[in-house]
């Protein structure tokens, strides 16, 4: 019978790693918070945080996106924040205390079918959520559960159910994608390290896979082709079986982290030059006065940056809603060139003509290794000083390898018209340019080349002599290309 | 308390006879029927072995418990009886153990030879895709309408990830390979599961019963994003996955232009 007390302590301790986990998995456990860029924490510290009166790039930043807990919805940004927005038309009292609100929405728009809770955006109650305890679709009128703490007054937005589709994208974003892109969308989450290329850092609103020109956004088509079916060579999965509301939800969140990112990168641009630490140090140098500086920066944040504060949003705003229309998308003026061994060797002069200088990159045989991968790139980010290693670097400051185009491995999506996009509009933030200016019959030929070097016998066996192609475009010369089908 | 824990190993093996009984009609079973042909007889061979392992459960279970009511319904200061162990049980319990393992190892190598042995592949099994897994989704490849699917890439291959199309109703040969560490397609449904090993082409047949969509899922734990991968198996009529196929060639070939979006219904 000895073995009833022996038990005892396993059970005990079978108890406490058990409750362990528990409290591991509670609420606070995914406490985080959005990370302030480089540039916004290389700010002198009176610009990053403000002063009394005047709020620095850290409270701007705060005001219009919040953090991952209480996350902000800025009306101005071309983001599907999801609710819907009404405004108070009546209040009424059914008995006191109970409040009654009469909402409507702008002509064209409907009332939702439900409402779980309401939030005042404007009116001495702005901010204030209230649980909505009767909702009539038809009239608009919702019953407070609570009166809120001050008066409501006709006139007053609220949002019904507002930022619910924000809401379910945070999650989805934590669960799915943020040990990749972070929490801020920044790029650095905890399994990024590991990968090469080096998961998107959103902060700078550049996308590479777009079908849009070359100096729009990115869409929100492209963005959804690229969760769906992922980037193939490279770590970013697909979610093809994520449902369509999650889906949605996602993309509208990784806008809202883009938005964030170069919203923040705007405010520090405007101040950077005059009022980072690295500037202030030199112009005390200079002669300048401590004060002096400090005055100029508190009238600089009073008055310039609180202006920009708000047409950096519009702008913003009308950006990136311009890549949704018509006029930002991509269209070929010529459906694609029947692909024919004279077409592609037709797009293989091109490829190593003097003017375009794919080769140059991509290499001869396009095993994207031109001279340029081995040559040592100036580093913008320390004046006169070289890159470590050599070729080619991104804007997000990585090698940015040439594609081995006989891989037949396509990031971008390996239907002509990718191709086409990829060669028009180049890969935004890499170093493939844009050939916007080449007629799009080459760029169809040079399409249908690219197309068939994974299948050549023996790449960049050819009679054509690099650089002296274009001009020679009548000269005999022998492609091995695989029969057309 | 010696009887409790006599009544304690006394009460596990007839819960165990109760669940058995009870199991099928509440549906605590596998969480679907078996849909392909092979998935019937690889149950069949579970079976086999849980009937063996319920029957030597509660078998023992019961003596362990006996033994034990014997013990504790002892009166006390009753002597021990000391024994050294019995030579013709030992030679029982070592030969009966094996002649169950010999039969369970004997019984399920023709069920063996015909999910894994190429040769006895169906005959008329056609390779419908080749699946490559990698970190951290299932990449599929189709041969180009009309052709052979090989083990090398060719033009006009179709491209698509994380979803399968398999005709219903006959034997269908899958090319599985994997471009990083090792994976393992896992169809619970259809009960086939098959690792990935780097630098080889694994054919797997199988054949799905009914229409619809079953679950692939890597069951290699293959790092981190490991539980990532899940990707989805539509099984339809041949004139569905041809369809699809078309459709599929469509979209691949869009060039951008309306009348060919047209064409291909949902650019
Ligand atoms: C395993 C890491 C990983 C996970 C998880 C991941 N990504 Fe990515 N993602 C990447 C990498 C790596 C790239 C960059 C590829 C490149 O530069 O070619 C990328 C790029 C992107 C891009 C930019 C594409 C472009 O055209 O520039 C978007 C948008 C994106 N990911 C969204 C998401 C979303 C949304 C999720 C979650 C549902 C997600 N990612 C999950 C690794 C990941
Ligand atoms: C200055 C160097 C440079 C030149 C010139 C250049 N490329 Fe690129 N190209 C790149 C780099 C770098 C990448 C990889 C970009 C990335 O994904 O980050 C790339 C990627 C590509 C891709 C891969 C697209 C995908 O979806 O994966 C294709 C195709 C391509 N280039 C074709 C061309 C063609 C055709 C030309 C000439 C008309 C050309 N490139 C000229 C640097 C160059
Ligand atoms: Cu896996």
């Amino acid at each position: 019978m000895s073995l009833t007390p022996s038990l005892k302590p396993l059970a005990l301790a079978g108890f406490l790693s058990l409750a362990t986990v528990i409290a591991g998995c509670s609420d606070s456990a995914y406490q985080s918070s959005f990370v302030y860029s480089q540039g916004t924490l290389s700010l002198m510290r009176e610009a990053q945080d403000g002063t009394k009166e005047t709020p620095g790039v850290k409270k701007l930043l705060d005001d219009r996106f919040g953090d991952p807990q209480h996350l902000k919805a800025w009306g101005k940004l071309p983001v599907d924040f999801g609710g819907t927005l009404t405004s108070v038309e009546e209040v009424s009292e059914s008995e006191p205390g109970n409040k009654i609100i009469k909402l409507t929405v702008e002509e064209g728009k409907s009332l939702p079918m439900k409402a779980g809770s309401v939030k005042f955006v404007t009116g001495a109650c702005s901010g204030e959520s209230v649980q909505v305890s009767k909702w009539n679709a038809e009239t608009g009128e919702a019953t407070l559960a609570i009166a809120p703490s001050k008066e409501i007054a006709a006139g007053d937005a609220c949002a019904v159910d507002g930022g619910t589709v924000l809401s379910s994208g945070r999650m989805l974003y934590m669960r799915h994608c943020s040990h990749c892109h972070g929490t801020s969308g920044d790029g650095n989450g905890p399994t990024a390290r590991y990968l090469n290329p080096k998961p998107r850092d959103y902060r700078h609103g550049v996308f590479k896979f777009t079908s849009t020109n070359d100096m729009s956004k990115i869409s929100r088509d492209d963005l959804s082709r690229i969760v769906k079916y992922g980037i193939p060579g490279t770590y970013m999965p697909s979610f093809l079986l994520m449902k369509d509301d999650e889906h949605h939800a996602i993309i509208e969140y990784v806008r809202f982290l883009t938005l964030r990112g170069e919203y923040e990168r705007k405010l520090v641009a405007e101040l950077s030059s005059d009022f980072s630490e690295v500037a202030y140090d030199s112009r005390l140098k200079a002669g300048e006065k401590k004060p002096e500086i400090q005055s100029e920066l508190q009238e600089y944040l009073a008055e310039d940056l609180k202006e920009s504060a708000s047409t950096l949003g519009d702008e913003l705003a009308e950006i990136w809603s311009a890549a949704d229309t018509e006029e930002a998308a991509i269209v070929p003026s010529m459906p694609r060139v029947t692909d024919t061994p004279e077409s592609r060797r037709r797009g293989r002069e091109l490829y190593l003509s003097k003017t375009l200088n794919c080769a140059d990159c991509h290499g001869i045989d396009g095993a994207g290794n031109g001279p340029q991968t081995i040559a040592f790139e100036k580093n913008p980010q320390k004046a006169n000083e070289l890159y470590n290693e050599p070729g080619l670097h991104d804007i997000w400051d990585n090698l940015n390898q040439p594609r081995n185009l006989q891989l037949g491995m396509y990031r971008g999506g390996r239907r002509p018209i990718d191709l086409f996009s990829r060669i028009h509009a180049g890969i935004k933030g890499s170093r493939m340019p844009s050939f916007k200016n080449t007629p799009h019959e080459d760029i169809w030929h040079i399409v249908n080349y690219v197309l068939s070097i994974p299948f050549e016998s023996d790449p960049g066996a050819t009679a054509i002599a690099p650089s002296a192609a274009a001009e020679s475009v009548a000269a005999p010369a022998l492609v091995t290309a695989p029969t057309p089908k | 308390m010696k009887k409790f824990w006599a009544l304690f190993f006394f009460f596990w093996p007839t819960v165990a006879i109760i669940s058995c009984v009870i199991a099928p009609s509440r549906g605590w079973w596998f969480p679907s029927p078996p849909m392909s042909r092979t998935g019937v007889q690889i149950d069949g061979l579970f079976y086999l072995i849980l009937i063996i392992v319920t029957i030597t459960f509660v078998a023992t279970q019961y003596v362990l418990a006996y033994a034990l009511w014997k013990g504790a319904t002892k009166e006390s200061g009753s002597k021990a009886l000391f024994s050294h162990g019995s030579h013709k049980l030992e030679i029982i319990w070592t030969i009966v153990p094996s002649f169950i393992l010999v039969f369970i190892s004997l019984s399920q190598l023709d069920v063996l030879a015909e999910i894994r042995v190429i040769s006895k592949f169906p005959e008329k099994a056609t390779k419908v895709a080749e699946v490559t897994a990698r970190q951290f989704e299932w990449r599929i490849r189709y041969p180009k309408p009309g052709t052979e699917l090989t083990t090398v890439e060719n033009p006009g291959d179709l491209y698509y990830v994380n979803e399968l199309h398999v005709p219903t109703g006959k034997p269908v040969i899958i090319n599985l390979r994997t471009q990083d560490v090792q994976h393992a397609f896992f169809s619970p449904q259809l009960r086939v599961k098959q690792d990935a090993v780097p630098g080889l082409v694994i054919p797997i047949w199988f054949d799905v019963r009914e229409v619809g969509n079953y679950d692939l899922v890597c069951a290699e734990l293959c790092g981190w994003g490991h539980y990532k991968m899940k990707a989805r198996i539509v099984a339809q009529s041949q004139s569905s996955v041809d369809k699809y196929l078309k459709q599929l060639e469509a979209d691949q070939n869009a060039d951008g232009t309306k009348s060919e979006a047209a064409a291909s219904g949902d650019e």
